[in-house]
């Protein structure tokens, strides 16, 4: 054959190699852009990835939903998710990252998983004795850890000696420093390191290799949390799969299983339905928040809005919802048993609601007692607001005078307000927010120099809920900027430190 | 190399420096060899402390792994789509920079080096700005994945992409100093005998190049083997989809399976030794 003819032959051929290949992966692309559209993208930390294929496997064969997961180191995926803006979740190695993924707002909902704590890897019957942590300070054992620059464990170890004084002490005995935990990990596995502090969860993997906790190392532990990437187009799948990896009774089982450190987590529903009491006035506040809530999670939030004292009779009676937004503290301190850790988020002001520009010309509590006067009030037993009625008039010295013009006693400020409107009441006592709708018929009068005036709205999550986590979530949307726009609007006044909510 | 041992037959009229020769020529040798198999023996104890490492059993339970399998097959394909790719562009730009002085040469030789001298993430990162940029609300991963159905990113398009950016500016350099190899004189004679330049590309440069072709095919083939960074980068490490050897490695190795990390590294070392033979036999004869 020619040289001409030859050459001929191998382009051709190198041309019909490459379509042939490219066929053949296309081939294998097609079988991916036929999956169910709502397959979920996931960026994960490759030192997640033993377990997660596991949560894999379980999800796919439950839910018949794709999860296709994109593994590499942690600030690698956060680069990628930052460039190419796709993807639905993000699983760090350690929360910190998170922390930097919502700082650049790639990163709407954080769902906490397991933990981590750092431990001292040694090798299987710990042939140096390693036993405290001054024996990681002897000359002859070769200490490895990772760089506190480029590892979450190093920088959370750092964090904790240095607040004890014994980093420089640790820092001098260290033999290597390593880029991630993992390569500590393996220069222990390989003989290269007598010990190195890594997480205990890496270990799980290592047939070789144990660890012992040391005192000094206890509070240094890093968060296990997903991420909901703020630009996914289905945040309810996301979501999904999120609850999931964070169920007690699914995802923490494999994590528990991969030695890593779970605690709490909700239980598994596939839709699952929160209950939550309210009190009547809060509704104009929260309602909004929670079916945007609703909607994004692929949930059903079922929401009970009324008196407080009613609501309080309900949950004595045996109804016990997951969460609780009371409308004043001392309604929450009745049951207090069912929700241990109650956290103020507001408070709203009592005002007398008189017709649009004060026709009977009320300029204050004492003006109430007048005998001309049709006066409404909350029930002081139904409602937070009738009990701080109460105490309001108590503390000014009018009860006795008072309570013979009042002319109706409601369980809700909304009903004052209704009953005011339709004119069959001269005034009424309520909460500024009852009156935020009604700004064209009626007007507010302060109530000055009474400090009791002021409710104080709590919200807090039932020891017993079945989605501790969810309801935490649904509270993190209660507590956004948004949230607390329509909070103002409504006439309450934010009082919870945004940060304490997120 | 023995007939390069026997120099001395030009030494005749003075035979104690005749002498002196023969006796100097051993211990050259010997130096050269053992510093020669220095290296070659620090490959063979890399690799010997690989086998020992891991077991007959651990290396097929890897193998086993469906995803391994995978990866397996996906590297087999990329890398050939790369190498064939890049000598495709390699030949003509090689032979451009080789032959032709034209202005901004210099700047070409230079860009063309650019992937080789670039830290593989940063490479990597680059490919993903380039699809991901948005120019005027217009955005290239966009417009392929919507308008055109072929989606780059995270794909493996992107497998092919990455490695042959790296394999093709070492192609590329192996192709140019083999067109400088050859003397252009034999194209010049053709060009008066009535050749067009393309005729003389084809007919005189081409099989001239031959072995140089098949030279830069197999670096371009190794380095696409070896490439890991842009591809973790740009192509990801989807199980099953994107994965290749080299990020096999990376992962078994993140989750402690060293065992499985060690099998998949010697299966590439075999891959590359089969591939790299193949294509020294077909470029040069088995004596060489």
């Amino acid at each position: 054959m020619s040289s001409k003819n030859r050459i001929l032959l191998l382009i051709i051929g190198s041309v019909i190699l490459l379509a042939g290949i490219f066929a053949i992966l296309n081939l294998g692309n097609h079988a991916t852009s036929d999956d169910p559209p709502q397959s979920i993208m996931l960026y994960c930390a490759a030192s997640n990835r033993a377990v997660m294929e596991s949560i894999r496997e379980d999800y796919e064969q439950e839910f018949g939903r794709k999860v296709d997961i994109q593994y590499g180191p942690s600030q690698t995926l956060l680069s990628s998710i930052e460039v190419t803006r796709s993807g639905d979740l993000f699983l760090p190695a350690d929360d910190s990252y998170l922390d930097m993924a919502r700082d650049k707002q790639l990163v709407a909902e954080v769902v906490p998983i397991a933990r981590m704590q750092a431990v001292v890897a040694i090798k299987r019957n710990n042939p140096k004795s390693i036993e405290q942590f001054s024996d990681l300070l002897r000359d002859e054992v070769r200490l490895v850890m990772a760089s506190p620059d480029t590892a979450a464990i190093g920088k959370v170890v750092r964090e904790v000696l240095s607040a004890d004084g014994q980093w420089e002490l640790i820092e001098s005995s260290v033999t290597a420093s390593r880029a991630t935990v993992n390569e500590v990990a393996n220069d222990v596995a390989i003989g290269a390191a007598d010990a190195g502090i890594v997480y205990d969860a890496v270990l799980n993997t290592y047939d070789d290799l144990e660890y012992i906790e040391l005192p000094e190392l206890a509070d240094a532990a890093s968060q296990i949390s997903v991420g909901v990437i703020a630009s996914t187009d289905q945040p309810q799948a996301a979501l999904h799969f999120a609850r999931y990896l964070s169920a007690r009774d699914r995802g923490l089982k494999h994590y528990a299983e991969f030695g890593f450190r779970t605690r709490g987590g909700d239980t598994w529903s596939d839709v699952p339905e929160l209950s939550i009491f309210a009190g009547s006035m809060l509704r104009p506040a929260i309602e909004d928040t929670i079916a945007a809530f609703e909607k994004r999670e692929g949930i059903k939030v079922n929401r009970v809005y009324n008196g407080c004292g009613i609501l309080v009779a309900q949950m004595k009676a045996g109804q016990h919802p997951d969460a609780y937004f009371a409308c004043d503290s001392e309604f929450m301190n009745q049951v207090h048993d069912l929700f241990p850790e109650p956290v103020p988020v507001s408070q709203n002001e009592l005002v007398i609601l008189v017709q649009k520009g004060n026709p009977k010309n009320i300029r204050s509590l004492r003006d109430l007692t007048r005998k001309d006067l049709r006066v409404g009030i909350g029930h002081e037993k139904q409602c937070a607001m009738g009990w701080v009625t109460q105490n309001t008039f108590r503390e000014s010295g009018i009860q006795q005078e008072v309570m013979p013009n009042v002319t109706v006693q409601s369980p809700t400020g909304d009903m004052l307000v209704n009953q005011l409107l339709t004119g069959s009441l001269d005034t009424a006592v309520a909460y500024l927010s009852n009156a935020a709708g009604a700004s064209e018929s009626l007007d507010a009068i302060r109530i000055q120099d009474i400090s009791c005036s002021v409710a104080t709205q709590p919200w807090a999550v039932a020891e017993e809920s079945k989605y501790p986590e969810l309801a935490g979530r649904l509270f993190q949307q209660i507590c956004s900027q948004s949230s607390q726009g329509i909070f103002a609007a409504e006439g309450f006044r934010w009082q919870l430190d945004a940060n304490k909510g997120e | 190399m023995t007939s390069e041992v026997e120099p001395s037959v030009t030494v005749t009229t003075k035979k104690g420096l005749a002498v002196r020769r023969r006796r100097s020529d051993v211990p050259f040798f010997f130096v050269m060899s053992a510093i020669s198999a220095l290296f070659v023996l620090l490959i063979v104890l890399l690799l010997a402390a690989d086998i020992l490492f891991t077991s007959f059993s651990d290396f097929t339970a890897a193998l086993a792994k469906p995803e391994i399998q995978v990866a397996f097959r996906l590297t087999m394909l990329s890398c050939t789509a790369a190498a064939i790719l890049s000598i495709w562009v390699a030949t003509p730009l090689g032979y451009l920079l080789s032959r032709y002085r034209f202005p901004g040469r210099w700047m070409i030789d230079t860009l063309v080096d650019i992937p080789i001298v670039l830290p593989p993430l940063v490479l990597g990162l680059s490919l993903l700005i380039l699809f991901h940029l948005p120019v005027g609300g217009w955005e290239l991963e966009a417009w392929l994945r919507d308008s055109v159905g072929f989606p780059v990113t995270y794909r493996w398009p992107a497998v092919v992409l990455a490695q042959f950016s790296v394999a093709c500016a070492f192609a590329v350099r192996t192709m140019r100093v083999t067109f400088d190899q050859i003397d252009p004189r034999a194209e010049d004679v053709a060009r008066t005998l009535g050749c067009t330049r393309a005729q003389a590309f084809m007919q005189i440069a081409i099989p001239q190049a031959w072995r140089g072709m098949i030279a830069a095919t197999t670096i371009a083939w190794a380095r696409a083997l070896g490439e890991f960074g842009p591809i973790l980068v740009f192509a990801g490490a989807t199980r099953m989809r994107t994965e290749v050897l080299s990020t096999t490695v990376f992962l078994e190795l993140s989750v402690g399976q060293l065992d499985a990390a060690v099998a998949v590294s010697l299966l590439m070392v075999a891959m590359a030794v089969i591939v790299l033979l193949v294509l020294r036999v077909l470029g040069t004869g088995l004596t060489a």
